[in-house]
């Protein structure tokens, strides 16, 4: 695996260059005539995490506080409510293994323990090369083909822990998104 | 000249079961054969069978193949489309009289079924608006503009439609409600944050049938006075929101969304908001802050949202499955609609068929339809020859049914008795191997996660019941632990502010009304009976079946495993940490698990 093809996520420390600034005037104002004043947070957010490598830094945060004309602290409240966003810093693919109940009896607990051993990391933790995060999710919705998880939008079903390392391997040969 | 149709079933499950894949060796074959003008390919929404996946129906005969796969989908091609050959090793054979079943029509989980609210889900491309108004799409928005507010909204009461999410309030008074609030805008909203684990209805529909719910909110603003909608649906369903977006926007195109909407000078339209991550959400209050920006809090009711809603405003919000309902009452009157179902429940339910059945997906039934008929008729029984031990549903803001209550028809009230609820209609179904114990602690564990911490009762009285339950489950159980959950659970219950809290003792409670000798095995003789709860399990080796292959000795971790090659193993106690492994890997079955 080449390291140097990973993105890193934004620093929290990382000051805003112009351009960045430029970018989030333009989003939100995009959002405010898209929804005729009424804002879309969400959407906002998840264009966000998508520019800024899965995650919402902090400066990035003051600033389209500043812009959206609310505090850093009531956008801050907002963003950590919601547990698919994320302040820290995620690694190129967000696994979501689903933890809900039929997903649970019929072996989830296994499929999150192998993920564990293959990984090296725990839930809401990244691999050390930035490749992927960890992440339990609620119910996916397609619990016909339990258990399941999802990496990114891909949805994976019927899940048997042998099943995982070439899901992982196509993912990392999948590269940047 | 198209002599055939190729239906897949492209719905979230069968997806995961390599659908594209299939559909590309089927376009890949078709070609070859030189027949791709005459055979159409066609992606529809859920078909309901998620354990059959992926699903493959060739029309006009409507011969049913299922499990297709890379490997055997040409066939399907080369021997039913070119030779004229039915692919007998694809066809669904029935377990108990081993028949094959030709079409869906010879399957029982199919031929019980009333499908009403999944008219159009498997039927049609989701994404070609031409086929839903071929079913009739639409037909019912413009009846309904020719209808005054106060006429649809009769007809809606009349018939008897209650809200689908799981409160079962009547969907006519509330419409009534918010046209008759004072205040403006008002405005219309469609709850899509199925958060219910094990419930997957709504996904289904977005997905599979997304302009009967368009159709519904149209018909919905006219009736209440409202010129926008918005459609709340959670980031987890990524495939609902992109194909609402594109329906949306066919729906302008053809002129059912946007302005003077069929020349009627109404005019609406409809917006998608995002949730991530927030079980709250679902609740309709929380929704709406959610909606606005906010943190998806709560808030007490009254007001309720008929009156102060969005931005304070009248809103009318219902769920997918309530709207998806909307258009056939419209078409087929108050009468059609209560002809299935009970007198207080009528019209249909969606279920979401999980967990140990044989067959699990969606299955649309009459109101009154008993748990017996769900699991072993149309689910096929449970698994592997096992016992059925209970039905979960509600998620976790319900409870469990039991084998005694198998013939009990299901509607919102007569569950209600037995101390659980209906919910938004997911059946997880347990077997013998599943500890009653365990599950209960499992949901409650859910709504500790999703406490959204406003509420101390439900905050922090969640919390300590976990806490009790964990340490019965870890076999340190104290004597008066059961008196104490319930008298906890009925303080959370009485005190927490919205739907969340008030529910979320429910699984404990309902588990410890049909299951008390199980919480006592644990409390008292710190046994496990089904044998889940790894404090409370003892792994030995069985001298008569151990050969001394040495696997399990290899595969323990923390070399708790003594033996030689070909001598009998022993698994000292002391080190042992209870991680199942042995027995997983032992070809002997001579770990026993107790």
């Amino acid at each position: 695996m080449e390291l140097d093809n990973v993105t890193r996520p934004a620093g929290q420390a990382q000051p805003l260059s112009d351009e960045d600034k430029r970018f989030l005037r333009e989003l939100v104002e995009t959002n405010r005539i898209e929804h005729h004043g009424r804002l879309s947070y969400m959407d906002i957010m998840f264009e966000l995490e998508h520019h800024y490598g899965n995650s919402l830094p902090g400066p990035v945060l003051g600033e389209v506080a500043r812009l959206l004309g609310t505090s850093p602290a009531q956008l801050n409240g907002f963003v950590t409510f919601y547990t698919m966003l994320s302040t820290e810093p995620r690694g190129q693919h967000v696994i979501r293994v689903c933890t809900s109940g039929p997903c649970h009896v019929t072996g989830a607990p296994a499929i999150l323990s192998s993920l564990r051993q293959l990984l090296g990391v725990d839930i809401d933790e990244t691999t050390s090369d930035g490749m992927f995060t960890l992440e339990a999710s609620s119910c996916l919705g397609i619990c016909g083909v339990s258990p399941a998880l999802m990496i990114d939008d891909d949805a994976y079903g019927n899940l048997m822990p042998e099943d995982l390392p070439r899901i992982l391997d196509a993912k990392r040969a999948g590269g940047a998104r | 000249m198209i002599r055939n149709q190729l239906l897949i079933c492209a719905g979230g499950a069968c997806i995961t079961s390599g659908e594209k894949s299939v559909k590309d060796v089927l376009v890949e074959e078709l070609a070859r054969n030189g027949i791709q003008d005459e055979v159409q390919i066609i992606e529809t929404g859920c078909m309901g069978a998620c354990d059959l996946g992926p699903i493959v129906v060739v029309y006009p005969e409507g011969t049913f193949y299922q499990k297709v796969n890379v490997q055997n989908a040409g066939l399907i091609v080369n021997e039913h489309l070119v030779k004229g050959r039915t692919v007998g090793g694809l066809l669904y054979t029935e377990p108990t009289s081993e028949r094959k079943a030709q079409t869906s029509g010879d399957i029982p989980f199919y031929t019980r079924q009333v499908k009403r609210v999944l008219r159009n889900c498997g039927v049609i491309d989701p994404l070609s608006i031409e086929e839903y108004i071929a079913r009739d799409g639409y037909f019912a928005l413009g009846k309904a503009l020719e209808m005054t507010p106060d006429e649809i909204i009769k007809t809606v009461q009349d018939s008897g439609l209650r809200g689908r999410g799981g409160a079962g309030f009547s969907t006519g008074i509330k419409w009534k409600a918010t046209k008759d609030a004072t205040g403006s805008p008002k405005y219309v909203v469609c709850n899509g944050d199925e958060g219910d684990p094990g419930a997957f209805m709504d996904r289904s529909v977005l997905e599979g049938d997304p302009h009967s719910v368009i159709e519904a909110m149209v018909i919905a603003g006219f009736a209440i006075g409202a010129a926008t909608g918005y459609m709340y649906v959670r980031a987890e369903y990524p495939l609902a929101i992109e194909r609402f977006e594109y329906a949306i926007g066919k729906a302008r195109e053809y002129g059912f969304l946007g302005k003077n909407i069929l020349n009627s000078g109404f005019d609406f339209d409809i917006e998608i908001r995002i949730g991530a991550g927030a079980f709250v959400c679902g609740e309709e209050t929380a929704l709406l802050r959610s909606i606005e920006g906010k943190r998806g809090t709560p808030s007490i009711k009254p007001p309720f949202p008929a009156q102060a809603g969005l931005w304070g405003k009248p809103t009318l919000i219902n769920n997918v499955e309530t709207y998806a309902n909307i258009a056939p009452i419209l078409i087929n009157g108050a009468d059609w609609f209560r002809s299935v179902g009970t007198s207080k429940s009528p019209g249909t339910k969606v279920f979401a068929l999980v967990g140990k059945v044989q067959n699990t997906g969606l299955v649309e039934v009459p109101m009154g339809t008993t748990l017996r008929e769900l699991v072993f008729d149309i689910g096929g029984g449970i698994r592997d020859g096992k016992k059925f031990k209970a039905a979960q549903t509600g998620g976790p803001s319900g409870g469990v049914i039991t084998a005694d209550y198998l013939d009990m028809p299901i509607d919102f009230d007569t569950v209600k008795e037995i101390g659980t609820i209906m919910g938004s209609g997911g059946l997880v179904i347990l077997d013998e191997d599943n500890c009653m114990v365990d599950v209960a602690k499992f949901y409650l564990g859910f709504t500790v996660d999703e406490s959204c911490g406003k509420c101390t009762p439900c905050r922090e009285g969640t919390r300590q019941m976990y806490h009790i339950m964990e340490r019965i489950c870890d076999g340190k159980g104290q004597h008066s632990d059961i008196e104490r959950l319930s008298k906890l659970a009925n303080v959370i219950k009485d005190t927490s502010l919205c739907g969340l809290g008030q529910t979320a003792p429910n699984p404990v409670l309902s588990t410890i009304r049909f299951f008390e000798d199980e919480y006592r095995a644990h409390i008292e003789d710190k046994k496990c009976p089904a044998h889940v709860c790894k404090h409370l399990l003892t792994y030995s080796i069985n001298p008569d079946k151990c050969v001394g292959c040495t696997a399990c000795a290899r595969q323990c971790l923390v070399h708790a495993i003594t033996g030689e090659v070909k001598k009998i193993h022993v698994i000292d106690q002391s080190k042992c940490t209870k991680c199942g492994s042995c027995y997983e890997i032992c070809r002997f079955s001579a770990i026993r698990k107790e």
